[in-house]
């Protein structure tokens, strides 16, 4: 019998994650004891600490590697690289802004239930509501999520991802159940994400299963060697890596596995919507990257058609049905769709420059991302008293916003063109980047589809930026039918840190992208 | 003149300090009731700016890249902050420079409130409107100065495609009663064709050896020669682009939509400046790069260019609407100056360079007089206008003055460089020659037809209903429109100053582009 | 060498076929003969009470019941082998089980202090 030997634990690579998971930890004693009145401020200040102390740590891990070298953690499950932890400052930087839009309190109120076990449309959640109750508990699962985020990247074996991606996932279906308005729709989409993320994740555990019947082991590096070893062709080897890469395309909503992105984006709470389109998509994009450049290689030319096909699906079947869209947040999720299948280029590359260029891409993308949703949730709907309502989501309610508000216009407009990968923003440069190591993979057929994906999908955004600054608003001066509210503060900060890392991502990239450059290549 | 004067970095002076002016006038409030006189002050200080480094260019050395600066921008990919100009983009530097004042001027009063705004708010309304008009062109100056001054592949990629935003907004906002759906074409339009380029200029960096400044001008050159399908391809990624912009058939169709629509200075930015964007890129990107392919295509492009004299032309007689009618004009005239560029010979090629300054002159005056006359009338429809030469009768002199120059009176602009494309093009062969004389006539045709219709004729009577296919409008009082006033004769002024001085003593300018059209003529001469 | 993805189409089939035949086949052949509680919802434990628009808060006593017990249940599962090999995994063992241990607190206290424990 072998001898067990405790694994080494090099506590400070792992700083990072303890203190996003040791402050949600908090989070819940907070919940438990402190009471009610000082409950929201204490769990702000708890995340936004730990999310920008964890940011802090990040860097510090990053000079430390630099310097020594990357190294594997906690007897090989986690690795610390320079791709991870870039991955990782991009989570967080996302995550920070998330939480900001998250906090506000626009007009007096946040974007969650107050009660989130009360009936929807019962009179014991209109009681709640005047109460002035909140369901703080946001704020520690949130953390819970970024935490099991922070791991993706990192990991460096199949359990110890499939542990991560539960850890990410389970607080984010609640989440998404916990909208403040149109509650049915929300828990809808709670249930819709729960249901479809459990049978995702069914199909990744049978891919382990499989990886570790044909191989004896879970770990990417002996799966990498186990790999080329094969001769001829293992079906129990392409059936597992396929499975497993279904379970991470699930997550950041490719077709075919994109079918619950309108629905889960459409009825969570829109910041909710922002920081999980944001920060889920960079950790199962960094996860995804890792699988692939480190086991795959050896099975390019196999898995190739399969990447392919889900790629150009991706583009096409994202363009077109936001096209049809009315509502803006079923628009931006299908966007997010395109999104995912531009990114796949970086991924299908599979040169060096990939890792870096999608690394970027994810940057500028969560960015425009978390601004966009940001300043969905300023933009109201008035009930006929005048009293403030949900938010305006129909494009229709958007016309003319530009002549009203003109500076939320121009920083939506902002994030559009970004989107739209318009020169001198950060998508246009993430654009360039992944398109670039396309080229350079070989995948150029790829990237003409994707070109002419980029030109069909300028529409739905230019389409925005029309309704805003050349349409007539539907109502008059004096009763606009849309309202802007005031912010707490937090949220403007967001969306202004958001949109001038939008421009100087497109303007003066050089800083990031020598950052960016430096992880190309993930340690095996 | 001293050195230092020449060091100065002239070219980035040029282009940050409007954009800096333009968001001022944006952002700052109480500048925004002076947004006019603070932009015209600024776009005649950038216009003397312009015309100081013309005195200390080297016309000597007119070929060569002057005013150079050079500044690492993304190392990572290669892209470079690079500006400077040879003697073509000084050329088309100093037409942005002389469009931007007049047509501030033009459109001084140009920005009117839309319906719908409450009394109490309408003032600050219109100043903010007027604010952002103002705004916007002056971006619109530093991105033209910029793009012509690019140096660097990447940064002229960049700005091509920033410029669509600017535009954008100028056709959508401020246009006509259809501008939203003109707007929309404009833009889709150009950037299809602008992310078909970026496809190029990525596939570029793969044929070079990476680095930083890869994507100076400077470091490219025959791209891919080796591989003639993939410099064709390539080189074809960046024409569609081009096509699109200058406007050629078949991908013109956006054109006449944005002209009609856009307000008249807006207009003329476009198809005066904006538009020349696309010939130049030719010259100076396709070229240089994929002078094999160049070579390859150029008979393609040459009837291509041919049919866009004849196709321009034609539909521009048949147009009722008058600004549609300017438009397709234009058509006619970058198939002349497209033609130019790729018969080869260096007659031809200075005569390009020269056509895209002097259609530049001819066709704002054209656009500015003609909106004078129809917001005056309150329609863009030539059939309800009839007799305006007794009425107005310096707008109408002005408006033939324009139109002869445009369709080449000897003596005017559009004369020399006419002439030179149509020898240049008996030089290489004597059909696109001969093909190419039949739009001097079709010029001459849509020109005083249009004269004829418009400005000679009776007076119609007020209320008097014309008789258009199908509707029935009644003209308002035409007799009572009133002549041009003293603030649009000074913006047509400077204008009809350079005609005449293009007219009857080009040599300057000459001077200025033969060096570098030799250059590039022998570029594709060679790679024939 | 035939198409190594052959057998996946085959296996996907053959799963669409049991899956589909099955239903198929209970939908043709099958007996049919409805009564009132073949019709009702299945739910393990209490009667399921459907509850109108207003009706306050819904009743999840024994959801928390259940939660509190998978609680416990994982932590004795994972004593079980722990104490099992005590000796072998020694200190880290010790150290790993308290941490463990601590992290199952945290939710009960959340639940105790929320007034989760109490029945009404």
């Amino acid at each position: 019998m072998n001898q067990f030997v405790p694994p080494e634990i090099d506590w400070a690579a792992l700083s990072p994650v303890l203190i996003v998971l040791g402050l949600a930890v908090v989070g819940v004693l907070v919940e438990a004891f402190v009471p009610m009145r000082a409950r929201r401020a204490t769990q702000v200040v708890l995340a936004v600490v730990g999310v920008g102390a964890a940011l802090v740590a990040v860097a510090w891990r990053w000079v430390v590697v630099q310097d020594e070298g990357p190294t594997a953690v906690v007897a090989g499950a986690l690795r610390e690289d320079a791709p991870a932890l870039l991955a990782q400052a991009i989570l967080l930087v996302c995550a920070f802004v998330g939480l900001l839009v998250i906090a506000d309190r626009s007009s007096g109120e946040d974007a969650f239930a107050p009660a989130a076990a009360a009936i929807p449309g019962s009179a014991y959640e209109a009681e709640a509501r005047k109460a002035g109750l909140a369901q703080t508990e946001v704020f520690p699962l949130t953390m819970f999520a970024v935490g099991g985020m922070l791991v993706f990247p990192a990991a460096a074996d199949l359990l110890t991802l499939f542990i991560a991606l539960e850890v990410l996932s389970l607080p984010l279906y609640l989440l998404a159940g916990l909208a403040r308005r149109r509650r049915l729709l929300s828990q809808e989409a709670s249930l819709k994400y729960f249901l479809l993320g459990a049978f995702s994740s069914a199909f990744f555990l049978m891919g382990i299963a499989l990886l570790y019947g044909y191989s004896g082991s879970v770990r990417f590096d002996e799966l990498a060697t186990a790999v080329p070893a094969t001769s001829g062709l293992d079906g129990m080897l392409l059936a597992g890596v396929l499975l497993v890469i279904v379970g991470l395309l699930f997550k950041v909503g490719a077709v075919p596995f994109h079918s619950w992105v309108p629905d889960v984006y459409q009825g969570a709470p829109t910041p909710i919507t922002g920081f999980m389109a944001a920060c889920t998509k960079i950790a199962a994009f960094a996860a995804l990257l890792r699988f692939v450049y480190v086991v795959v290689p050896g099975l390019q030319w196999d898995l190739t058609v399969a990447l392919w096909v889900i790629a150009i699906l991706t583009m096409i079947v994202g363009t077109v049905l936001a096209v049809v869209q009315t509502d803006m947040k079923r628009m931006l999720a299908y966007s997010s769709v395109a999104h995912a299948g531009f990114l796949l280029l970086g991924v299908i590359a599979l040169v060096p420059s990939g890792i870096s260029s999608v690394l970027f891409y994810l940057l500028a993308y969560g960015l425009a991302t978390v601004g966009a949703f940001g300043l969905l949730t300023l933009v109201r709907e008035r009930d006929a008293d005048g009293n403030v309502t949900g938010e305006a989501l129909h494009l229709s309610q958007w016309a003319g916003l530009g002549r009203r508000h003109p500076v939320l216009a121009v920083c939506f407009t902002l994030f559009l063109i970004s989107f739209a990968g318009i020169p001198l923003t950060g998508g246009f440069i993430g654009k360039f980047l992944v398109f670039g190591a396309a080229i350079e993979g070989g995948a150029w057929p790829l990237v003409v589809i994707a070109v002419l994906a980029s030109a069909a999908a300028a529409f739905f955004y230019v389409r925005v930026i029309v309704l805003m600054f050349f349409t007539e608003p539907a109502g008059t001066d004096a009763d606009p039918g849309t309202t802007v509210v005031r912010t707490e503060g937090l949220t403007a900060v967001a969306v202004v840190v958001c949109a001038i890392g939008t421009v100087l991502l497109g303007v003066l990239p050089g800083p990031i992208l020598d950052l960016t450059a430096s992880a190309t290549k993930f340690m095996l | 003149m001293p050195t230092q004067f020449a060091d100065l970095p002239w070219l980035t002076i040029l282009i940050v300090v409007p954009t800096v002016v333009a968001a001022l006038i944006w952002l700052v409030k109480p500048l925004r009731r002076a947004a006019r006189p603070i932009g015209l002050a600024t776009s005649v200080l950038v216009l003397i700016g312009v015309a100081l480094m013309a005195g200390a260019f080297e016309t000597a050395d007119a070929a060569e890249v002057q005013f150079t600066q050079t500044v690492d921008w993304i190392s990572a990919i290669g892209a470079s902050y690079a500006v400077g100009v040879d003697g073509m983009g000084l050329t088309l530097v100093a037409l942005a420079a002389l469009l931007v004042p007049v047509v501030l001027i033009a459109g001084w009063n140009e920005v009117t409130l839309p319906s719908g705004i409450a009394a109490d708010r309408a003032e600050d309304s219109l100043a903010y409107r007027r604010a952002g008009f103002v705004s916007l062109v002056l971006v619109l100056e530093s991105l033209m100065i910029a793009i012509f001054a690019a140096q660097d592949l990447f940064l002229f990629y960049v700005i091509f495609e920033a410029m669509l935003i600017p535009v954008y907004f100028l056709i959508g906002v401020y246009g006509g009663p259809n501008r939203r759906g003109a707007a929309l074409k404009f833009l889709l339009y150009s950037l299809a064709g602008g992310l078909v380029m970026l496809a190029g200029v990525i596939a570029v960096y793969f044929q070079t050896d990476g680095g930083p400044g890869t994507y100076l001008l400077a470091n490219l050159g025959d791209i891919a020669s080796d591989n003639p399908t993939l410099q064709m391809w390539l080189f074809l990624s960046f024409f569609i682009a081009f096509a699109v912009k200058a406007p050629m058939f078949p991908v013109h169709t956006w054109l006449p939509d944005a002209a009609a629509q856009a307000t008249p200075g807006t207009s003329t930015l476009l198809v005066g400046v904006l538009d020349k964007v696309g010939t130049f890129g030719m010259i100076a990107i396709c070229l240089p790069l994929f002078p094999g392919a160049a070579a390859t295509a150029a008979p393609v492009i040459i009837v291509l260019a041919i049919i866009s004299i004849i196709y321009g032309g034609l539909v521009a007689i048949g147009q009722n609407d008058l600004m549609r009618m300017i438009a397709f004009s234009s058509v006619s005239h970058f198939g002349f100056i497209v033609m130019g560029v790729f018969v080869g010979t260096q007659t031809a090629m200075v005569g390009a360079m020269l056509y895209m300054v002097a259609h530049g002159v001819t066709i704002a005056a054209l656009f500015l007089i003609s909106g004078f006359l129809t917001q005056r009338g309150g329609s863009q429809d030539m059939r309800t206008y009839s007799g305006m030469q007794r009425v107005t009768r310096v707008l109408a002199g002005t408006w033939l003055f324009a139109g002869l120059a445009s369709l080449a009176l000897p003596g005017l602009s559009g004369f020399v460089p006419e002439y030179l494309v149509l020898i240049g093009s008996f030089e290489a062969h004597w059909a696109y020659g001969a093909f190419a004389v039949i739009g001097v006539v079709l010029s001459a045709l849509y020109i005083l037809l249009a004269y004829q219709r418009v400005f000679t004729g009776p007076v119609p009577e007020a209320g008097a209903p014309v008789e258009l296919t199908g509707e029935a409008l009644d003209v308002p009082d035409r007799a009572g429109l009133k002549d041009l006033t003293g603030r649009e004769k000074w913006a047509i002024v400077p204008l009809a100053l350079v005609v005449l001085f293009l007219g009857l003593y080009p040599a300057p300018v000459l001077e200025l582009l033969s060096g570098v059209a030799d250059q590039f003529a022998a570029i594709l001469g060679s790679a024939s | 060498m035939t198409n190594p993805y052959i057998p996946l189409l085959i296996m996907g089939g053959l799963a669409l076929l049991l899956g589909v035949g099955g239903l198929a086949a209970s939908a043709v052949i099958g007996p049919k003969r409805y009564n009132k509680i073949k019709v009702d919802a299945y739910e393990c434990g209490i009667q399921p009470s459907p509850h109108s628009i207003g009706a306050g808060r819904f009743p999840i006593k024994y959801y928390i019941v259940a939660m509190t017990f998978i609680i416990f249940d994982i932590e004795v599962v994972f004593l079980y082998p722990w104490a099992v090999s005590f000796a072998e995994l020694a200190g880290f063992g010790l150290i790993a089980m308290f941490g463990f241990l601590f992290l199952i607190t945290v939710p009960f206290v959340y639940e105790w202090r929320r007034g989760g424990l109490d029945w009404d």
